[in-house]
């Protein structure tokens, strides 16, 4: 099952992140209320905008980015079939194209990076290409920390994005002589799978075009940013990853948004951070084990040259007699650079059917020469199904899980322990337990009170061990629910220039400088003459959107309201520029500090 | 087919007046493509859209590498802004003919039809170029060929006539993986494949470097309204059967070549429109100017008069002319730069 089994095809490049970052922090926005905070002075968009500028050698890197997120130099790479890699198909070497929008559900933290888009592609049309509109958004989870320890600020981060395209949603593949899409377009064809999933992997993120070891080290580029930042003009700065990915099968019962199979996680010997072992998924079948080290292995340097460990060795542990029996040992050349470029980190290796067998029900461990454990499976993974929830202040939904058993969905009867967790999953507020359906899934219901941010690590099996160091996305499943405030008071606002100016669109002139490319958002006669667009953009149904405004995905219902209440009513004889306005009381937010991978 | 000027080179200044040649033809396609893609309103013609937009992208990529290449060799580009209608620089047209004369023209069979003449490769496309450097008197080339030419002089060139990081734009904001310094002959080499190949495609494909369909094959695709197809033929493709689904009524009725038109008639609000339109391009040419010659920072705001050029033109392509069943897009109209460097 999963992009684990063949046909998979490979893909590896690079890609540009350009989200705007001043959201990051709690002193320019609030997350619960999902409102710029803004310096109490007379004119607060400018006020804020060069604060956010000046912030910039402080480590707020991208002021003036626009979100979107792109793919280049990123071309499919080879393929599995079943009989091994290959490098010889006329479809690699094709184009993966792909622009999304990169936003945060949780503004302040790293775990709920989510790619919103509108369709991909590999190849080009009129060529070989698979081609589909987007099925569901793009989620970012096992984020790890240690993978690129010689990195720069969050450039030390290793991140598995995933999503799937329906089959039955227009998904297209023009095979024409390729083999390989030949053969993914006939595995198509039966009931059980439901279309493709992609999954890749992005690291070695570096910022400012300047790949350095240590965060100080940019400051100098920082400063260059600066100077043009005061220059004016558009002054975007988009970081860059390194990526590899791999496209495969989606089927029935698999998860949308994260790996479903056999999870290798953290294991009893605490192998040291780096260089490190991370999380991997692998997939056993009669004779082979398939391992995902897409996320794993880490490398030594900028040169990405991958750790040397040595031998590793997959090995079962026996239920019969507690006693570890080796699947398949494998040597760096395996896993090297090469290795990985070639097979996105994906490896095959054979194992006797007889321990095969006894491995289906026994745990997997990963282990190195010296018999170190470095990972050991967790049977039971609860997958969150809604992985990122939005919702309204007011309203009802529900957070579901869906849980596995050695990658394979569980039945009835598993207790599932709920940690409810502070907005920065620092701490367990509380818990509750419940107990799964037929089909192994559990949900419950959460209901918006107040514009907050929520993550919910779910823990599978009896006597669960706690998170009380906080959410570990290498080891924790987790969704995240965040609550947008009604803004009633808001809603009921005359709908004057003056009113949705300051508690709407200055929000956005002030966080998003790049608005200033399209539309001049101070300038009611602009706002009124992109009304009709503006309603299309901002509208609920549009979310899921890759041209969905704003791009942050906050704008609360009261906010909603009161902007279109604006753009619905006949023009004012006069109206003045908000610039010009006092600014509305606002608490301040010196107190917190960002989280460590913000600054 | 554009058919450029090429004499045989034989010092470092030939190579300067050849790249400044070659800064100029690529400008000079960026306003009647950008003439064409603004006049198709939002949300219509999506896929000739697109594909038209790619294309400019990337010839604004190749102004920059081209301006790269030249400021690595002392040089100094200058951004000339060209006249509509007009021959682009250094067009010679062919052996007995006339310049092609590059008009603006909004989203038609037309303007697609000037887009693949201006990218045109030759026929055959392996022109041999030893042949060419052996010329002695002025020929006539295509862009690819006349590329070529520059290439082949710049490998002959020493290692000390590149001048390392001099007025370097690379990627580091806008084009990534694209757009990439030029410190020595190889990226020279590099940037000029990239050019020739995303212009006219490899030999005996359409298809560029990057696997992509080539600008002159995009504009096909639009002017047949025809995917362009893997095909199992000798050539290895055909035009369909696929349609683009292009609707040639759905573009707004602008004249062509509003550089010509006396808009003293016209109502106040398109005069305005064009004035508007006229101090964004210009704006964007000033700042172009000062980033291709050591101001880096100029560039986000060349990018942002970019944009309020395409507002002023969103505006302009509603505003009726005194005929009410016309608009006019941007003319594209500025005063000369007032920095001009030293390589002209």
């Amino acid at each position: 099952m999963s992009v684990l089994e063949t046909p998979r095809i490979y893909f590896s490049g690079q890609l540009a992140w350009d989200p705007i970052v001043t959201n990051n922090y709690s002193q320019y926005y609030d997350e619960a209320t999902s409102e710029t905070v803004f310096p109490t002075v007379i004119n607060k968009v400018a006020a804020f905008r060069k604060e956010a500028i000046d912030a910039v050698v402080g480590g707020n890197w991208n002021p003036q980015g626009t979100h979107r997120s792109n793919f280049f130099e990123t071309e499919i790479s080879g393929a599995n079939l079943g009989a091994g890699d290959i490098q010889s198909d006329p479809f690699i070497g094709s184009p993966a194209i792909f622009m999304g929008m990169l936003v945060d559900l949780e503004p302040y933290g790293t775990f709920t990076s989510q790619l919103f888009f509108d369709a991909m592609s590999f190849g080009i049309a009129g060529g070989y290409q698979i081609a589909a509109p987007r099925n569901s958004r793009i989620t970012s989870r096992y984020i790890n920390f240690n993978r690129c320890k010689f990195g720069a600020r969050a450039g030390i981060a290793s991140v598995v994005w995933q999503t799937c395209f329906a089959k039955a949603d227009g998904l297209r593949i023009d095979a024409f002589d390729s083999p390989v899409l030949q053969a993914l377009k006939k595995s198509l064809v039966a009931d059980d799978v439901l279309g493709l999933t992609v999954q890749f992997n992005t690291y070695r993120t570096i910022y400012y075009n300047d790949p350095v070891n240590k965060t100080p080290d940019l400051i100098p580029s920082a400063k260059a940013l600066t100077a043009k930042l005061n220059g004016g003009g558009w002054q975007p700065n988009p970081a860059r990853s390194m990526v590899v990915g791999v496209i495969g099968l989606w089927r029935v019962g698999e998860p949308v948004n994260e790996p479903c199979d056999r999870t290798l996680i953290t294991g009893p010997d605490d192998p040291p951070s780096a260089p490190t072992v991370s999380s991997l998924h692998a997939r056993l079948t009669g004779d082979s084990i398939t391992l995902a080290l897409s996320n794993t292995i880490s490398e030594d340097g900028l040169d990405l040259v991958k750790h040397d460990f040595d031998e590793l060795t997959v090995v079962a542990i026996d239920p019969t007699t507690n006693k570890p029996v080796t699947l398949a040992s494998f040597g760096y050349d395996k896993y090297d650079t090469a290795a990985y470029l070639k097979s996105s980190g994906i490896v095959t290796l054979p194992v006797d059917p007889k321990i095969a067998t006894m491995a289906a029900t026994a745990d997997l461990q990963l282990r190195n020469a010296s018999g170190q454990v470095l990972q050991a499976e967790a049977a039971l993974r609860a997958l969150p199904l809604t992985p990122n929830l939005y919702m309204n202040e007011g309203d009802t939904q529900n957070v579901q899980f869906q849980v596995y058993d050695r990658g394979v969905a569980a039945g009835a009867g598993i207790p599932v322990t709920i940690c409810v967790m502070s907005a920065d999953a620092g701490t367990v507020e509380s818990t509750f337990v419940l107990t799964t359906a037929a089909d192994g899934t559990m949900s419950f219901e959460v209901q918006g009170t107040q514009g907050s941010i929520t993550p919910y690590i779910a823990l599978p099996g009896p006597d669960p061990t706690q998170p009380t160091q906080g959410l570990d996305p290498q080891v924790n499943t987790f969704a995240y629910v965040r609550v947008l405030s009604a803004d009633a008071d808001i809603a009921k606002l005359p709908p004057t220039f003056e009113n949705v100016y300051c508690r709407v669109l200055a929000n956005w002139n002030a966080m998003a400088p790049c608005m200033d490319n399209w539309l001049n958002l101070g300038d009611e006669a602009q706002v009124r003459s992109f009304g009709p667009l503006i309603k299309k953009l901002t509208n609920e149904a549009a979310f899921e959107h890759f041209r969905y405004m704003p791009v942050t995905r906050d704008l609360t219902p009261g906010a909603r309201t009161l902007l279109y209440n604006f753009l619905d009513s006949p023009p004012a004889a006069v109206s003045e520029r908000m610039e010009s306005a006092a600014p509305e009381e606002k608490p301040a937010h010196f107190a917190k500090l960002s989280r460590n991978m913000r600054s | 087919m554009i058919r450029l000027q090429w004499k045989p080179l034989s010092t470092v200044d030939d190579a300067w007046a050849m790249l400044q040649t070659a800064i100029g033809v690529e400008f000079g396609t960026l306003p009647p493509y950008l003439y064409a893609m603004l006049s198709i309103p939002p949300g219509e013609n999506v896929a000739a859209a697109g594909r038209i937009k790619s294309v400019l992208l990337q010839e604004m990529i190749h102004m920059c590498l081209a301006c790269n290449i030249l400021n690595a060799l002392g040089g100094d580009p200058v951004l000339t802004p060209p006249v509509y209608p007009g021959p682009l620089p250094g067009d010679i047209g062919p052996p007995g003919g006339k310049p092609l004369i590059i008009h603006l023209l909004p989203f038609s069979k037309d303007a697609m039809a000037q887009g693949m003449n201006i990218e045109q490769p030759e026929d055959p496309p392996d022109f041999p170029i030893v042949t060419m450097l052996e010329a002695a008197p002025p020929s006539a080339v295509t862009i690819g060929q006349f590329y070529t030419a520059l290439d082949q002089f710049l490998a002959t060139l020493p290692a000390s006539a590149w001048i390392p990081n001099r007025n370097q734009i690379d990627d580091s904001q806008f084009f990534a993986g694209q757009l990439f310094p030029i410190n020595g002959y190889a990226d020279a080499h590099q940037a000029i494949s990239d050019i020739v190949s995303e212009g006219e495609g490899t030999p005996n494909s359409p298809l560029d470097f990057q696997n992509e369909i080539a600008h002159y094959y995009r504009f096909g695709e639009c002017f047949h309204d025809l995917v362009l197809t893997k095909a199992d033929n000798p050539l290895g493709y055909q035009w369909g059967p696929q349609k683009l689904g292009i609707d040639w009524s759905d573009v707004y009725p602008a004249i062509p070549d509003p550089g010509t038109h006396d808009f003293s008639n016209d109502p106040p609000a398109a005069q305005a429109a064009q004035a508007a339109c006229n101090q964004a391009y210009s704006q964007m040419v000033d700042a172009l100017q000062q980033a291709m010659t050591g101001s880096a920072g100029q560039l986000g705001i060349a990018v942002r008069a970019m944009f309020d050029l395409r507002m002023a033109a969103d505006v302009a392509l509603k505003t009726k002319l005194a005929d009410p069943s016309l608009v006019a897009g941007p003319s594209f109209l500025c005063p000369p730069p007032t920095n001009p460097g030293a390589s002209s």
